[in-house]
């Protein structure tokens, strides 16, 4: 299946082409957290600061979750060229590790100060998990097969298998597939209690053990299609999980979604081919089980460009090799590589188209 | 599409209606719902549920009551397949659907994270073992593809689809999948919130209907290849033949009035299964009670098999389960092909004149090959699963 279409929506902005600038750019510092007496440095995305005047005004009483969400597929569509006809027919599956948390306990809220009998119904809708798709679908108005799908870490690469599935069995032409995760002020304590947190702002990918992490939101939607189109970003080449060796490692660059949501990560230089170059751009948006999207995304665009981004905070005390400089580059393959606390790990393989 | 024949060999169910596909069938002959008063959790609201009462403590994982009630439907699943020991000869998918388990909404966690700023982590530990899919096939050792699909009520029913979908791909050979979910207070105080909640045991399609009953338990079906039943020298008689799936992409709460989605999800089931309306025997309907969801669903299922269709809806026996419903409606269907009868409706008594069918009102006869199953779920999204009988000459 082919990526014609990708839009994501990050602390560093909205846009497939916001992302690249920002995989141009660098490292920026994230902003502060406020979790009760505390701040921890999170990458969190202003819907207030977001001029839109299409999409937004159709989701006034939808969570930040469901916006993001909506924000991001809509401009992956819009990248794609569908005509309304394609749109109207296409797939969608919304993958999230978390869901809308921070609407569910916005609703415990209501529980707690008000009793059972007087709780919010429009929090409590958008507290559902597949609220989200729902304002997806009804905003760009697709009426095809549209799902929500959670897996923590693989939440991702899952949902990207059913998304070619669905294309191989001709039971659409088109899917609109990605994740969302949102970070919050509970969420942030867990974060903040469960993890070391990188107190300078900088996730290290590859120190790899003690690993620090800084929690992110935000989202990342794909259109992939069965159909041959000329403006393919790249294809999406196979999909391993777990122990799935079969088959040569074909890889010109090999993507890291090591950003510490697991204390040791050491897993990933397992993986590691000798000879092949490594990046991580978590330091960008974020610690966020459903990453990876955003590594697709970055590869995506590598691809499509023949360019090499460098890897934003390059700290290597292993001396591995790694991307340091941005470089225009021949590249045909590309895989990013995600390993789950139980290191698990799933590989989604990206090809030039 | 890929017409690789998918069978169902192993259906568990587990509900108010009873603790075993057998217990179930016996209630449904009985005509006696099981709902009452809500004992799981304290509350001042006061609509009846339908609660597991036997849940068999071998399933038990302490704070995660949707994997246990998951588990229990699996084993006898796995157990009427014959797969109990064999499972991890296979390359094996897990897809269930769910509501409660997907979402971190522990009370206690949250109101002393509320009154002092810090809470013990052990809920966020539990949920973060509790992945519904993953806990499942931890416990069977299943090592294929494994989703938990979070459609609110039509999760059941789109699990059962993706597993199809797998299957057809060669992703896996066999696919646990269905759905679980437990009664919990939080979507309890949600559902009254919406004002769609009945203070009397639920009637579907009922003129005078007021709403629904929330309910728990899990359903699951054991699919897999004909190919790989064959192999290790399994059969059965029920398949299943298509799904289809589609969105209202209308509201965030309400069905679309005229059934729109639902109306193009049977047709794309009907075109995988190969079959038109008329070779359906009869429909397990959605059927929650509500005044839109059973206006919409009568009228499409009126307007595509036409008013006399036998059409019945369990949820008078085992409430609204939301993310199982559709797990559990999928087995109830395949249990009617299999006994050749399928029950009353239970609370149904007056035909509402808005709703040009009515559904049945005594135990059933039904001889046709296949029978569909609907899931209309909040947020707009709707699927149909035709399922089949090998009908011996």
């Amino acid at each position: 299946m082919k990526i014609i279409g990708i839009g994501t929506l990050f602390s560093g902005g909205r846009g497939i082409d916001a992302f690249q600038q920002a995989l141009a750019k660098g490292w920026q510092a994230p902003s502060p957290l406020a979790c009760r007496d505390r701040t921890l440095p999170a990458y969190q995305v202003d819907l207030d600061g977001m001029a839109d005047r299409t999409v937004l005004k159709k989701l006034r009483r939808a969570d930040k979750l469901s916006k993001i969400a909506v924000v991001a597929a809509s401009d992956a569509v819009a990248d794609s060229g569908l005509g309304a006809a394609e749109q109207q027919k296409m797939g969608v599956i919304v993958a999230t590790a978390f869901g809308a948390h921070a609407t569910t306990f916005a609703f415990l809220d209501g529980i707690l100060e008000y009793g059972d009998a007087a709780v919010s119904p429009t929090i409590f809708s958008n507290s559902v998990h597949n609220a989200a798709a729902s304002y997806i679908s009804s905003a760009l108005a697709i009426q095809g097969p549209t799902l929500t799908v959670t897996q923590f870490f693989f939440s991702f690469q899952a949902a990207l298998q059913l998304a070619d599935a669905w294309l191989r069995e001709g039971r659409v032409e088109d899917v609109l597939v990605g994740a969302v995760d949102q970070v919050g002020e509970v969420m942030g304590y867990i974060a903040a209690s469960r993890l070391a947190i990188a107190r300078d702002g900088r996730i290290k990918p590859f120190v790899f053990s003690p690993a620090e992490a800084v929690p992110g939101e935000g989202a990342a939607f794909f259109v992939m299609s069965s159909r041959d189109r000329g403006s393919a970003y790249c294809t999406v080449d196979g999909l391993r999980f777990h122990d799935d060796l079969s088959g040569p490692v074909r890889s010109d660059l090999d993507i890291l979604d090591a950003d510490g949501l697991s204390i040791d990560e050491s897993s990933y230089i397992s993986s590691l081919v000798p000879g092949v170059p490594a990046a991580a751009y978590a330091p960008l948006y974020g610690s966020m089980m459903i990453g990876s999207a955003f590594s697709c995304a970055a590869g995506a665009l590598m691809l499509k460009e023949q360019r090499c981004f460098a890897s934003p905070v390059p700290d290597n005390p292993r001396g591995l090799a790694i991307v340091r400089e941005p470089a225009d580059s021949s590249i045909e393959f590309i895989r990013c590589i995600r390993y789950n606390c139980s290191t698990d790990r799933a590989v989604i393989e990206l090809k030039k188209a | 599409m890929n017409s690789r024949p998918v069978l169902i060999t192993g259906l568990g169910a587990l509900s108010a209606a009873g603790a075993t596909v057998a217990d179930t069938a016996a209630t449904f002959r009985s005509g006696r719902p099981g709902g009452g008063p809500v004992t799981l959790f304290d509350s001042p609201l006061a609509y009846p549920a339908f609660e597991v009462k036997d849940l068999p403590r071998t399933f038990l994982r302490e704070g995660l009551r949707t994997v246990s009630l998951a588990l229990a439907a699996v084993d006898e699943a796995l157990q009427e397949a014959a797969l109990v020991k064999e499972l991890p000869k296979f390359r094996v998918g897990v897809c269930l659907g769910t509501t409660v388990a997907s979402q971190l909404n522990d009370l206690d966690f949250y109101r002393s994270y509320r009154s002092t700023g810090s809470a013990p982590l052990e809920p966020v530990e539990r949920y973060l073992k509790g992945n519904l899919s993953d806990a499942v096939a931890r416990a069977v050792n299943a090592r294929g593809p494994s989703l938990t699909i979070v459609n609110a009520c039509s999760s059941g029913a789109d699990a059962i689809g993706v597993a199809l979908t797998w299957l057809r791909n060669g992703l896996c050979d066999i696919a646990i999948a269905g759905g679980a979910d437990e009664l919990s207070r939080i979507p309890y105080c949600g559902f009254a919130s919406l004002g769609i909640m009945s203070a009397e045991l639920c009637a579907p399609f009922d003129r005078d209907r007021k709403g629904l009953n929330l309910g728990e338990g899990a359903g699951v079906v054991i699919l897999e290849t004909a190919e790989c039943a064959a192999k290790r020298g399994a059969s059965s008689d029920l398949f299943l033949a298509g799904y289809g799936s589609c969105a209202d992409a209308y509201h965030l709460t309400a069905p679309h009035p005229e059934g729109l989605g639902l109306e193009r999800s049977l047709a794309k089931a009907f075109a995988q299964a190969g079959i038109g309306p008329g070779d359906v025997g009869f429909v397990n309907a959605h059927g929650t009670a509500t005044l839109e969801n059973d206006a919409a669903e009568g009228k499409v299922l009126a307007k595509v098999f036409g008013p006399g269709i036998a059409v019945l809806s369990t949820k008078g026996f085992t409430g609204h389960t939301l993310g199982a419903a559709g797990g559990l409606e999928a087995v109830f269907t395949a249990l009617g092909l299999r006994e050749g009868r399928v029950p009353a409706s239970a609370g149904f008594r007056n035909q509402d004149p808005l709703i040009p069918l009515a559904p049945v009102q005594k135990e059933t006869p039904v001889s046709a090959r296949f029978a569909v199953s609907t899931s209309l779920a909040f947020g707009g999204n709707n699927a149909a699963l035709v399922i089949g009988r090998e009908v011996k000459a």
